[in-house]
């Protein structure tokens, strides 16, 4: 008898390539993701995150590479395969002349669910997504945050194995930005795979148990947010607010010593650099030396931001 | 198939809900339908004006006669300007004239001549031909009495008259049929006319209603569907359907419309229904077809309205085909349009059944299916590509 202990990631895409055009979208991606575990795409706009995920859900024809999902193999022709996914895209994918529970129940016809089964999950989810008490709008009288809490809830209602979320947040206000998170901790503690994309470096390390970074369609770097900040290293990120020749400053900081990197920005330098404080002096004087006038200093613990600007000399917003 | 009435049902609620959609679908056809009824329509009864200054007995006959046919209303003017004026406006489809001293030209063996009025459009010319046999019928008579008088075997025209009616008395009636080669002699005015409407509002309802197909997809619907356990034919299939229904619920209420409204004689049903549904289709697939190659819904909407409104007056729908040249009657036959008219023309004109119309048919259902065809291909190339 083998050894049945060992789990079977829920998610498996292996080598994925595409391009549009002469332009390579996405160039060699692969990653697993186990049961219950929360796996983070993080990288800028463009980086090839949403077309990783249209390409894992079965949206979008590949150039090259595999994806299996609970050990089925999904393409853009599969079928049975995407009953174990659930998509929740960027856009607000949901009909605005049509109510919560009607987007629902459409939805949930689409996936399959009997009809006596069907109006009871509506309104579990519902209740998930705290929409309940508007089951009966059309969509088009909802805030941003609703519409996206919906847009949340179509992707929740068959109780799928893989939850993919592709940038839930963007353009939400706070509160239901906290809603949403609030929910996918949920998901992920209630034992269903999620793959989350983003750009926001906070939504990553407070979320996901991995977190592959991608930059210009390739995951440059993958692990628990522990294994990644190792990768800089004991270093601390410094962002000098500035004014002046600050591409000249870039240069001249990273001539010192401990420092790994120097990044001019727009009024800002990013620096990523051994021991911080203790070199502070010596940088500002480096800067100033170059021709920029220094006005601001902020220090930050290693973080993923600091990993990525260390990985790619980009910071997660350009 | 439950998905595919899943999406059906929701594109035709979707279109339901829009006040736009339901005023194109249902208010403006049922009121484009009233005003061409009540202009050229046969539910309403047409009016016949007699000018008759005399009391003679050949003129009084005339105008008893006329008064008592009651599938028109008969008025009695006194003034030819007064009736031709009244003809001019529409007031009546026909004016007729019986000159003065109409009995003493009859009488002097001199043939008297009725003058008739009426637009050179409209029903006048159906109101003619009934009030032309009733004219033709007392000429029949006058001129055996006249035969008579000229014989030597009556007196006068008057004996010879009584001559003739007693000689008719038992002789069976000879029904005579009017016919024309006139392909518009023979139906109400609006029977084609509510035909034209049909088709046109049909085509133009269903390429608006592209403008819904285009929304999906930019909203990322129409990919989310996909990325549920569901076959992007059965996606296609069901958007199909939904605006397949809506063409056909309008395609059906015109017709029931005009049929209830306006008393318009489709001929023989299933076969008119059939070629209601062929036509929902090609309606359809130009619909998807339009819906899956643009993306942006203004866009569709004004190729939509140039399109449809283009093609309905190429195809017969605005100005009827028989009054169109040879060659640009031909031409017309390149939209559906002309197929479908062609097809309505012989069951309402010529009482045709399935057999008559089934090359129309084909032609429709082969435009159907190559638009359907191409609008899956291109459906699923904007969603997958």
């Amino acid at each position: 008898m083998g050894d049945n202990s060992q789990p079977v990631p829920v998610l498996v895409c292996a080598d994925l390539r595409r391009t549009f055009g002469d332009r390579v979208a996405v160039d060699g991606v692969g990653f697993h993701i186990e049961r219950g575990e929360t796996y983070g795409l993080l990288g800028p706009n463009g980086a090839g995150k949403t077309t990783s995920i249209s390409i894992i859900a079965g949206l979008l024809e590949r150039d090259a590479g595999s994806v299996s999902v609970s050990g089925q193999p999904v393409t853009t022709t599969t079928v049975e395969a995407k009953r174990a996914v659930g998509l929740v895209p960027q856009e607000l994918a949901i009909y605005p002349d049509l109510t919560a529970a009607e987007n629902l129940m459409f939805f949930g016809k689409l996936y399959g669910i009997g009809s006596n089964a069907l109006a009871q999950r509506v309104d579990e989810v519902l209740e998930i997504v705290g929409l309940i008490d508007r089951r009966d709008d059309r969509t088009d009288e909802y805030s941003g945050g609703m519409k996206r809490r919906l847009n949340i809830g179509i992707g929740l209602l068959h109780s799928p194995e893989l939850l993919i979320l592709d940038e839930p947040t963007v353009g939400v206000d706070p509160q239901s930005r906290n809603a949403i998170l609030t929910s996918v901790e949920r998901l992920g503690a209630d034992g269903m795979a999620v793959l989350y994309t983003t750009h926001y470096m906070e939504e990553a390390e407070r979320l996901c148990d991995r977190v592959g970074i991608i930059d210009e369609g390739r995951i440059v770097a993958e692990g628990t947010r522990r294994e990644l900040v190792a990768l800089v290293g004991e270093r601390d990120r410094v962002e000098l607010a500035a004014s002046g020749d600050l591409a000249a400053a870039a240069t001249a900081l990273r001539g010192l010593a401990g420092v790994d990197d120097a990044t001019p920005g727009d009024g800002s330098i990013q620096v990523v650099v051994e021991s911080a404080s203790a070199r502070l002096a010596e940088m500002l004087a480096a800067a100033v030396a170059a021709g920029a006038t220094v006005t601001g200093v902020d220090i930050y613990e290693p973080d993923l931001e600091a990993v990525f600007l260390h990985l790619t000399g980009k910071a997660l917003r350009d | 198939m439950r998905k595919v009435f899943a999406i059906g049902k929701t594109s035709v609620v979707r279109l339901m809900r829009d006040r736009l959609n339901l005023f194109f679908v249902f208010v403006l056809p049922t009121m484009l339908i009233v005003v061409i009824g009540v202009v050229f329509g046969s539910g309403i009864t047409p009016r016949l004006g007699i000018l008759s200054v005399g009391d003679g007995e050949f003129e009084m006959e005339i105008v008893e006669e006329l008064m008592a046919v009651d599938v028109f209303e008969t008025t009695l003017l006194t003034d030819r300007g007064e009736v031709v004026q009244a003809v001019e406006r529409g007031e009546l489809e026909l004016g007729v004239v019986i000159p003065e001293a109409f009995d003493g030209t009859i009488a002097a063996g001199v043939a008297a001549e009725i003058e008739y009025l009426a637009r050179p459009s409209g029903s006048g010319f159906e109101v003619q031909a009934i009030v032309q046999g009733i004219i033709d019928d007392q000429a029949a008579r006058i001129r055996a009495g006249r035969f008579l008088v000229e014989e030597g075997l009556a007196p006068d025209l008057a004996a010879a008259l009584a001559v003739v009616d007693a000689a008719s008395v038992g002789v069976a009636e000879v029904e005579v049929e009017l016919d024309s080669t006139s392909p518009m002699a023979t139906v109400g005015a609006f029977d084609l006319g509510a035909a034209q409407n049909l088709v046109l509002f049909m085509f133009v309802t269903s390429l608006a209603a592209s403008a819904a197909l285009i929304l999906s997809r930019k909203l990322g619907v129409s990919k989310r569907m996909l990325s549920t356990p569901t076959s992007a034919t059965t996606v296609v299939a069901g958007e199909t359907l939904g605006r397949f229904l809506v063409a056909l619920t309008q395609g059906l209420f015109i017709a029931v419309v005009a049929a209830l409204a306006f008393g318009v004689d489709w001929g023989y049903l299933p076969a008119a229904l059939a070629v209601i549904v062929a036509f929902a289709a090609v309606g359809t697939g130009a619909a998807m077809l339009i819906g899956s190659t643009f993306s942006n819904d203004e866009q569709a909407g004004g190729i939509g309205t140039f399109l449809g409104l283009g093609l309905g007056a190429l195809g017969g729908c605005m100005v009827p085909l028989e009054i169109f040249s040879p060659t640009m009657r031909q031409v017309a036959h390149v939209t559906p349009h002309a197929w479908a008219l062609d097809a309505f023309s012989e069951l309402i004109r010529e009482d045709a059944g399935f057999g008559d119309i089934l090359n129309e048919l084909a032609v429709l259902v082969g435009f159907a299916t190559v638009l359907i065809l191409l609008a899956a291909w291109r459906f699923r190339r904007s969603i997958t590509a």
